[in-house]
C-alpha cells in the first residue's frame, strides 16, 4: 500500500455515500463512492482500492454477491460491511466470506473512523504475505468471540463450550484466542491451554478449506483404512493432522465415526463417504478441487517412475 | 390426522444418509407426485434401522415389505410395481447368498429373525423428530406411571429386580447405583447420560439417540425421580451431529408438551435437561472423568471413593447411565421386572445391542437376548464370514476388550462368560476378523489407540502403554526378541494392577488375549520373521506359485509399483526388489496362486512351502 489508503464506499443511497465520504476525507483518506454493487464491480475493475465499505441490502447486485466477487478476483482488498440489519445470520455469512469488520447503520463519524483505522491496520499487518499464519484475527470475529464469552461468562464449567464456539468462529485456536478466552472467563491461560491440548476436537493449527477426516476405528482398520490414508498422505503430501501448503485440504484421523456398517469411512466437511478404497477416496477428494488433486497425483506418479528408473 | 394408504419408512440414520437417503427421498417424492400418489403414500424418515451395510433401506407399511440398496434409478420401477400395480418389487428385496429366492418380509430375513427388539423397539417405526409418534408407541406412559403411582423406592425396586446392568461396559447393576444416590441427602443432585460413545467399532448409542431420542429422555426422567434429581445433562460426542440435533429437538418438544421442565404432568416434579458436547477424549467414557469434563476441565479420572453417588458433578451426588441402559428403563417400568427377566440369564438379564462389523456378510446393529452363543450372532445373524474366508477371531469390547478364537465361539454372551475368555462385553462392539488379519498387528492397533488416549495421570498407564506399543511395533517390523512375549505379559499385568481407571485397567487386554490364543503368531513374527496373514510389510514376501498361476494378468494390472511381469496365459513372476508388499496382487488373484512367505524368501523357501502346501491339502482331503 502506497500513501494514504484508498477506500470505495458502496451503497444504494447517495446520502450514505456522501456522508461517509465527508467524514473519511476529513481524516485524509482517499474516498470514492459507488451506487450499488454493479458500479462497484466496474470501479474495482478499473482502479486499485485498499478497502471497500459496502451495504448488504442493495437491488440487483447485493452486498454478499459483491463480497464473493471481491474475494474471488481481488482477494487483497479488505472488506467492511455497513448494515442496518446486524442480525446474527447476515453477519455470520459475511464473516464466513472473510470480512474484516462491520459498521451498524446509522453510524456516527467517530464509529466510522474507529472502524476504518482498525481495518487499515489490519490490512497493513496482513500484506504483503497473505498466506502467512495469521497471528491476528479480524475485529468482526473478535466481536463475535466477545459476544460468546459474555453469553457464557456467568455459567460454571463453560470453558469447553466457549472453546467449541471459538473454534467455529475462528477455525482454530491460536494462542491469541486462548488468551482472549482466559481473560474473558477469568480462567488462567495455562488452564485454557491444558484443556485445548487435552481434547482431540480442538486444534491449534489452521485447517484447510476442506477438512478430510478418516475413521481410525476398528471396523475401518479391519477393512483397510490404512491403504486409504497412505494414498491421501502420499498424494496431498501431508501427514495426519496437517494442512496442505495452499490451505485447500487438511487431513485428520478420528476415533470411530460410528458408521461402522460402511467401513472404511471418510468424511469431508460434513459429508460421509462409505466403503472407501484408495482410488475411490482420491476421486472424491478430486471433486472438491480437481485441478490441485490431479496435479498432485501426477507428481506422485512421476516420483514413483523415477524411483523405479 | 390425515390418512394414508401406505407409509414408506425410509431410513435416515448416518449410514443410510451416507449411502444416499437424501436423493432417494427426492426421487421417491417426485415419482409419487408424477403418479398422483402423493396423497395416498406417505414418506417417513426414520432413525437407524441397523442394517447399515445394505443401505439405503426402506420398509413399506402396512405390508411390512423390506427393500434394500434402493437407488434413484430403481425408484420409478419400485413405485410402479409396488404402489400402482400392487405387487412387491422383487429386485430390491433381500436374497440369501446361496439360495436366490427373495425374502419380502423383514421378520423373515435372517439378520432380523433372531433379534428381540427392546432397546431398539421403535427403530424404523417412528419419525424420531416427532414426539407424537413416540407417544403413540406407549411413549412417556412409563414416566407418567413412575411420577404418579410410584415412590422412589418402588422405581428402584423394579429396576433392581429386573437385574438390569449398565450397558456402558462395566455392567454395574443400575438399580443399585440409583439406590446409593437416592439415599444421600443433598440439596442438588444430577442425573447424567453418557452418550460419549468412544469405543471404536461400537455405534449402538448413536443409533438409539438418532432413532429414538425420547426413549433416552424418558429413562432419564424416571431415573431423576428415583434419585431425587432435578437437573440433568446428556454428554454427547461432537462427532455425532445428527444425534445432537435430534436430541435437542426431542428436548424442545418434550418441554413444550410439559413432559420436561417445571411441574411435569402437574405432579410437582421438576426436571431440567441440557445437552453438553464432548470434545473428543476416550477417557471421558469413565464416569469421574466425564464429570470433570462437564465442569469444563481436562477429563481426568480421580480415585474412588468417594463414589459419584456421594460426590460427583460439582461435588454433588450424581448418577451416570449409558444411553442403552436408559432406553431400557421405560419398558421395565411398564411391563415389570419379571417380563424383563424372561430373557437372558440369571446374572445377565434382558437384551443387549451389539454392533456387528468387520469381516461378516451382514453388518449392522443387532439386539439379542443375553446368553445366546457368539456363534449364533456371527453365523446366523451375521451370515458367516465374507467372501467365504475363514474365521479367525472376534474382537469384543473395543480397546478394553479382547480377541476370542474359534474354539470359544460357543461361549454364551453374558458378562461373566465373556470376562472368563479375557475379553469384556464392553459397550458391545463386535468386530469379526478373518484369516487376513494379523493378530500382532491388531494388538498393536489397539495399543496405539490407548497409548494415545491415556490421559497421563497414572504413570503405569501413560508410560506402560507406550512401552507395550513400542515392543509390538518392533515385533511387526522384525525387530522382536525371544523374551518379548514374556515381558509383554508381565508389563501388561503390572499396568492392570496399578492404574486408577478402567482405561489403564483394561488397556493391556488386547495384547494379553492375543498372546493367550494366538501365541504361535507372535512366535512366527519373532523367530521366523514371517507374518502369515501378509499384513506386516517387513515380514512378508509375496510369491507366485507357478503351478497354480493361470497367467490371467489380474495381479499384473492391479500392481501399483509394476513389480509383476509375465506373458498372457503363462505363469507370472514378482520382482522382489521392486515389490512394496502392499498385498494388492494377493487380493486380486482369483486362483489363490500367490503365497505369503517369510521375509527374504527365495526359490528354495518357495519350493519348500509349495511342497508343504500340497501335502497339507492332500491331508485335508
Amino acid at each position: 500500500m502506497l500513501g494514504e489508503p484508498k477506500i470505495l464506499v458502496v451503497d444504494d443511497e447517495l446520502v450514505v455515500i456522501k456522508s461517509a465520504e465527508r467524514v473519511l476525507k476529513s481524516e485524509g483518506y482517499q474516498v470514492e463512492g459507488a451506487l450499488g454493487g454493479r458500479e462497484a464491480i466496474m470501479k474495482l475493475g478499473q482502479d486499485n482500492f485498499d478497502l471497500v465499505f459496502t451495504d448488504l441490502k442493495m437491488p440487483e447486485v447485493d452486498g454478499i454477491t459483491l463480497i464473493r466477487w471481491i474475494k474471488k478476483t481481488k482477494p487483497s482488498v479488505g472488506i467492511v460491511i455497513i448494515t442496518g440489519y446486524p442480525s446474527q445470520d447476515t453477519i455470520k455469512e459475511a464473516l464466513e466470506l472473510g470480512i474484516i469488520d462491520y459498521v451498524p447503520k446509522p453510524f456516527t463519524p467517530s464509529v466510522l473512523l474507529d472502524v476504518t483505522e482498525r481495518a487499515v491496520e489490519w490490512i497493513k499487518g496482513k500484506a504483503p504475505e497473505e498466506k502467512k499464519v495469521q497471528e491476528e484475527f479480524p475485529p468482526a470475529m473478535e466481536a463475535e468471540l466477545e459476544r460468546v464469552i459474555r453469553e457464557f461468562r456467568q455459567k460454571p464449567g463453560s470453558l469447553i463450550p466457549v472453546l467449541q464456539r471459538a473454534q467455529e468462529i475462528v477455525g482454530y485456536l491460536p494462542p491469541i484466542v486462548q488468551k482472549k478466552i482466559s481473560q474473558g472467563l477469568n480462567i488462567p491461560v495455562a488452564e485454557v491451554h491444558s484443556v485445548v491440548s487435552f481434547y482431540s476436537f480442538f486444534t491449534m493449527k489452521p485447517r484447510g478449506d476442506h477438512n478430510i477426516r478418516v475413521c481410525l476405528g476398528t471396523a475401518c482398520y479391519v477393512k483397510g483404512i490404512e491403504g486409504v490414508v497412505s494414498k491421501i498422505r502420499d498424494t496431498l503430501k501431508i501427514d495426519v493432522g496437517e494442512t496442505t501448503e495452499n490451505r485447500k485440504f487438511s487431513l485428520e484421523g478420528v476415533r470411530c465415526l460410528g458408521a461402522c456398517g460402511l467401513a472404511p469411512v471418510m468424511v469431508i466437511d460434513q459429508e460421509t463417504f462409505g466403503a472407501m478404497t484408495p482410488k475411490k477416496a482420491l476421486e472424491i477428494i478430486g471433486r472438491y478441487d480437481a485441478a490441485y488433486v490431479s496435479s498432485a497425483s501426477a507428481e506422485q506418479a512421476g516420483e514413483l517412475a523415477e524411483k523405479e528408473g | 390426522m390425515e390418512k394414508f394408504r401406505a407409509n414408506v419408512m425410509l431410513c435416515a440414520g448416518t449410514g443410510c444418509v451416507a449411502s444416499g437417503t437424501g436423493k432417494v427421498r427426492e426421487a421417491l417424492q417426485a415419482e409419487l407426485v408424477k403418479r398422483g400418489l402423493q396423497d395416498e403414500i406417505k414418506i417417513v424418515l426414520t432413525g437407524c434401522n441397523g442394517y447399515c451395510a445394505e443401505g439405503p433401506v426402506l420398509s413399506v407399511f402396512p405390508d411390512e415389505i423390506f427393500y434394500q440398496k434402493v437407488t434413484v434409478e430403481e425408484v420409478p420401477k419400485l413405485v410402479e410395481e409396488h404402489f400402482l400395480k400392487g405387487r412387491p418389487y422383487e429386485k430390491l428385496m433381500f436374497r440369501e447368498p446361496e439360495k436366490k429366492t427373495a425374502i419380502p418380509l423383514m421378520k423373515d430375513i435372517p439378520f432380523f429373525k433372531h433379534q428381540v427388539l427392546r432397546v431398539l423397539r421403535n427403530k424404523g417405526l417412528i419419525d424420531p423428530e416427532k414426539i407424537e409418534e413416540y407417544i403413540v408407541r406407549d411413549g412417556y406412559q412409563a414416566m407418567a406411571k413412575a411420577l404418579t403411582q410410584m415412590t422412589q423406592q418402588d422405581i428402584i425396586k423394579v429396576v433392581k429386580d429386573s437385574g438390569l446392568r449398565g450397558r456402558g461396559g462395566a455392567g454395574f447393576p443400575t438399580g443399585l447405583k440409583w439406590e446409593f444416590a437416592s439415599k444421600v441427602q443433598s440439596d442438588i443432585k444430577y442425573m447424567l447420560c453418557n452418550g460419549d460413545e468412544g469405543d471404536p467399532g461400537a455405534f449402538m448409542d448413536r443409533s438409539v439417540m438418532e432413532a429414538d431420542p425420547h426413549s433416552v429422555i424418558e429413562g432419564m426422567i424416571i431415573g431423576a425421580k428415583a434419585i431425587g434429581a432435578h437437573h440433568g445433562f446428556i454428554y454427547v460426542r461432537a462427532e455425532y451431529p445428527l444425534a445432537v440435533k435430534r436430541l435437542q429437538l426431542a428436548i424442545n418438544q418434550a418441554t413444550e408438551m410439559g413432559l420436561l421442565g417445571k411441574n411435569i404432568l402437574d405432579t410437582g416434579f421438576d426436571f431440567h435437561l441440557e445437552i453438553y458436547l464432548g470434545a473428543g477424549a476416550f477417557v471421558c467414557g469413565e464416569e469421574t472423568a466425564l464429570m470433570r469434563s462437564l465442569e469444563g476441565k481436562r477429563g481426568m479420572p480421580r480415585p474412588r471413593p468417594p463414589f459419584p453417588a456421594h460426590k460427583g458433578l460439582w461435588d454433588k451426588p450424581s448418577v451416570l447411565n449409558n444411553v442403552e441402559t436408559l432406553a431400557q428403563i421405560a419398558p421395565i417400568i411398564l411391563h415389570g421386572s419379571e417380563w424383563y427377566r424372561s430373557l437372558g440369564t440369571e446374572k445377565s438379564s434382558g437384551t443387549k445391542v451389539f454392533a456387528l462389523t468387520g469381516a461378516v456378510n451382514n453388518v449392522g446393529l443387532v439386539e439379542v437376548p443375553m446368553g445366546i452363543p457368539l456363534r449364533t450372532i456371527i453365523y446366523d445373524i451375521g451370515g458367516g464370514i465374507r467372501k467365504g474366508r475363514k474365521y479367525k477371531a472376534v474382537q469384543l469390547g473395543g480397546p478394553s476388550g479382547g480377541c476370542i478364537p474359534e474354539h470359544l465361539l460357543d461361549t454364551p454372551v453374558t458378562y461373566e462368560d465373556i470376562v472368563a475368555t479375557g475379553a469384556i462385553v464392553g459397550s458391545g462392539g463386535m468386530v469379526v476378523m478373518d484369516d487376513n488379519t494379523c493378530m500382532v498387528g491388531t494388538a498393536r492397533f489397539f495399543l496405539e489407540f490407548t497409548a494415545d488416549e491415556s490421559c497421563g495421570k497414572c504413570t503405569p498407564c501413560r508410560v506402560g502403554t507406550k512401552i507395550l506399543l513400542d515392543m509390538l511395533t518392533d515385533i511387526t517390523e522384525g525387530k522382536g526378541k525371544e523374551e518379548d512375549i514374556e515381558t509383554l505379559q508381565d508389563l501388561g499385568r503390572d499396568i492392570i494392577a496399578s492404574s486408577l481407571c478402567g482405561l489403564g485397567q483394561t488397556a493391556p487386554n488386547p495384547v494379553l488375549t492375543t498372546i493367550r490364543y494366538f501365541k504361535e503368531e507372535y512366535e512366527s513374527h519373532i523367530r521366523d520373521k514371517w507374518c502369515k496373514a501378509g499384513v506386516c510389510r517387513k515380514l512378508t514376501t509375496f510369491w507366485i506359485d507357478e503351478k497354480m498361476c493361470k497367467g490371467c494378468g489380474a495381479c499384473l494390472r492391479a500392481c501399483p509399483s509394476k513389480a509383476i511381469i509375465g506373458e498372457k496365459k503363462k505363469p507370472h513372476k514378482i520382482i522382489q526388489e521392486v515389490c512394496v508388499h502392499c498385498r494388492t496382487c494377493y487380493e486380486a488373484c482369483k486362483f489363490k496362486s500367490i503365497d505369503i512367505l517369510p521375509a527374504g524368501a527365495d526359490e528354495n523357501t518357495a519350493a519348500a512351502f509349495a511342497a508343504g502346501k500340497g501335502t497339507k491339502e492332500k491331508g485335508d482331503a
